[in-house]
């Protein structure tokens, strides 16, 4: 960049434009590539029961919450806010579900409930964060810690609610072609968000909120509402996950949905989203990440090496993805 | 914001506004905080005790010194250390160790410090050669290091009886004894932090980098010396943890984070950088140890406490962020 600014020639201001080389260069190539060497490092040391239905289904029903979580959570990275209440929040969202089917409520108007109460706690961080200009950092953990009280208040002193709902079960572990038809409905949102993200108006705003708010605001974008609109989508997201774990386990838990920020936003960054600035990334990118975390955790399992190998991995993954993405053009730290 | 910071000499007198407008954070705490204390005071009489005192005072200890590191990593503009808890751990099992081994006391302390410095080390030199920031650093490296000691141990205490066993059971004067070296930490760094040489290039570089960076300060040298001092106050607070502990294995410290957190942020200590004044951690310190403590009193589960940390530290931040946009014009 610098060297071509030094010659002297005139430019011709022509934004150059490379798709191929963008591509390979992109963030989703180099997760594309990271995916592609965990299939590879698992074909070799596992074998073809790796890549099996069954295998790949066992992994697809634990990965189910977090691809719905990241395809809406992403939406609060890209416009350059970071939601860390999501891990919470699907806690939240179990616990009132469970709550509400265990008084005998239907499961729609349950989730109906459950998802305004969800929107309604990501209101009040779109508020601290847009209306008064907190650190998102700091007051999306502020609401972690608070929606995590709030449900262990509701979980009461058994630390659960068990609502098993034989319909909803039949529905949430339906298989269609030997793969659970919900992970297959995640992918399908995925690619629906990065539709969303790359092919349309809402998207294109997003994203330049999230690279230049300044710019975005002079070209008449309003950057608030934006901002508040993804971190609404991202509590949406996130109770629509708790809704499904609620579904799968029959019942609501203390340990729900714990530390499952991490995990998303480590799998997310790796998928080539940033938290620190916003503009970059991509769903697939992130469904990539998540499915290249998975799979790494699925080698170690299925080798039955130590689980905690799996976070020197991911922490490992993450700084080289940190460093792909400021190398790409993000931001230098001094 | 502070670009006209006196840097290597004594600060001029500042405007009144600007000297007292730290002053009115610390009002709004103690205000707060007595407000809290006679609440629970009015409705439980018998709140008024030692023992409240020593339960209060127990709490403050481990957090205000781990509060005094990540207010300088704060106030140096590195915005969190998010690796605290796997420091915090791998500093409290070198003490385990040491004092397994029979070794004297001050060696315990010395080892538990020079481990807190390493970690802090490590993490600037990915910070600084890698030019990541230290937000996404420390999170991955608190992901490597918790996995890392969990590989190592599972559950770990210092022996009965030994001297760093004794020193957490102990009280000085009515309080816990280690109360009175936080006091003494937290005291020493505010008086230090806007009055030495050092203190200042600190907050110089944490109010403005480029400034700091025109004025000869070097960048990497001062995120060094930040990171390894913080890190240092991360070994020291090992002690207190491991000596009052009890058994404990690498998950252990992780609710400590978020209090610190608040306490630095309801301190006035910028997370952006350059602004804040270490002696108000005492009061956000003590605000936040009374909470547990008062809702025990008033007959509400230890889970709403979280429920309430996290209202506050949301409020907290508001408050933050408003006053930000505020000075920006």
């Amino acid at each position: 960049m610098t060297d071509t600014a030094l010659k002297s020639e005139p430019a011709d201001y022509v934004v150059p434009h490379h798709p191929v080389r963008d591509f390979l260069t992109g963030s989703v190539a180099s997760i594309g590539i990271t995916f592609i060497l965990v299939l590879a490092v698992g074909l070799f040391w596992v074998g073809p029961k790796f890549v099996s239905f069954g295998n790949v289904s066992i992994m697809g029903t634990f990965l189910i919450v977090p691809l719905i979580v990241g395809a809406f959570a992403g939406f609060a990275l890209l416009s350059g806010v970071v939601d860390l209440s999501i891990g919470s929040m699907v806690g939240f969202s179990s616990a009132i579900f469970a709550l509400l089917l265990s008084m005998g409520w239907d499961p729609f108007s349950a989730a109906a409930v459950t998802l305004a109460f969800c929107l309604f706690f990501g209101a009040i961080n779109a508020v601290a964060i847009v209306g008064f200009g907190a650190e998102p950092i700091a007051a999306t953990l502020g609401m972690l810690v608070a929606l995590r009280g709030i449900t262990w208040v509701l979980l009461g002193t058994q630390g659960a609610i068990f609502a098993f709902n034989i319909e909803l079960f039949n529905l949430v572990s339906t298989q269609v072609f030997g793969l659970p038809l919900f992970f297959l409905l995640a992918i399908g949102l995925t690619l629906l968000a990065a539709l969303v993200v790359t092919r349309t108006r809402i998207g294109r705003h997003v994203q330049a909120v999230g690279g230049d708010d300044k710019a975005a605001a002079r070209a008449g974008i309003s950057v608030k509402r934006v901002r508040a609109g993804a971190l609404l989508l991202s509590a949406f997201g996130a109770g629509l996950g708790g809704i499904v774990f609620a579904g799968q386990l029959g019942s609501a838990a203390r340990a729900t949905g714990l530390g499952l920020e991490f995990q998303v936003y480590a799998a997310l960054m790796i998928g080539g989203y940033s938290i620190l600035r916003g503009g970059v990334g991509n769903p697939v990118g992130g469904a990539l990440g998540l499915l290249a975390v998975a799979g790494v955790s699925n080698i170690l399992d299925l080798l039955a090496i130590s689980p905690y190998y799996v976070n020197i991995i991911v922490g490992l993954l993450l700084l080289a993805a940190v460093l792909l993405d400021r190398l790409r053009g993000g931001d230098a730290f001094e | 914001m502070s670009v006209n910071q006196a840097l290597d000499t004594a600060p001029a007198a500042a405007p009144l506004k600007v000297r007292f407008g730290g002053l009115g954070t610390g009002l709004i705490l103690a205000a707060v905080w007595i407000a809290l204390i006679v609440a629970t005071g009015l409705y439980r009489p018998d709140f008024f005790a030692q023992q409240t005192l020593l339960a209060v005072a127990f709490t403050m200890s481990i957090v205000g010194v781990l509060a005094i590191g990540q207010g300088i990593i704060g106030m140096s503009g590195s915005f969190i250390d998010l690796s605290q808890p796997a420091g915090l751990i791998g500093a409290s099992l070198v003490a385990v160790r040491l004092s397994e081994a029979g070794l004297p006391f001050p060696i315990v302390i010395l080892g538990a410090i020079l481990t807190g410095m390493l970690w802090g080390g490590f993490n600037a030199l990915i910070i600084v050669f890698a030019k990541l920031n230290p937000v996404i650093v420390t999170l991955a490296t608190n992901f490597i290091g918790l996995a890392a000691l969990y590989l190592v141990f599972q559950l770990a205490q210092v022996p009965l009886n030994s001297d760093i066993y004794v020193f957490g059971r102990q009280s000085w004067l009515g309080l816990p004894a280690i109360f009175w070296p936080m006091l003494a930490l937290v005291l020493i760094v505010g008086f230090l932090a806007p009055r030495t040489r050092y203190g200042r290039r600190m907050i110089a570089v944490g109010g403005n980098r480029a400034a700091a960076k025109a004025r000869g300060i070097s960048l990497r040298a001062t995120r060094f010396a930040t990171f390894i001092i913080a890190g240092g106050f991360v070994g020291f607070a090992a002690v207190l943890f491991a000596g009052t502990a009890g058994p404990f294995n690498p998950s252990s410290a992780n609710t400590l984070q978020l209090n610190i957190i608040a306490g630095v942020i309801l301190a006035g200590i910028s997370l952006s950088g350059g602004r804040g004044n270490f002696w108000m951690l005492l009061l956000s310190i003590g605000f936040l140890s009374t909470i547990p403590t008062s809702l025990v009193f008033f007959g509400l589960s230890s889970d709403t406490q979280s429920i309430f940390q996290g209202i506050i530290l949301i409020i907290a931040v508001s408050i933050d962020g408003y006053r930000a946009l505020r000075r920006t014009p």
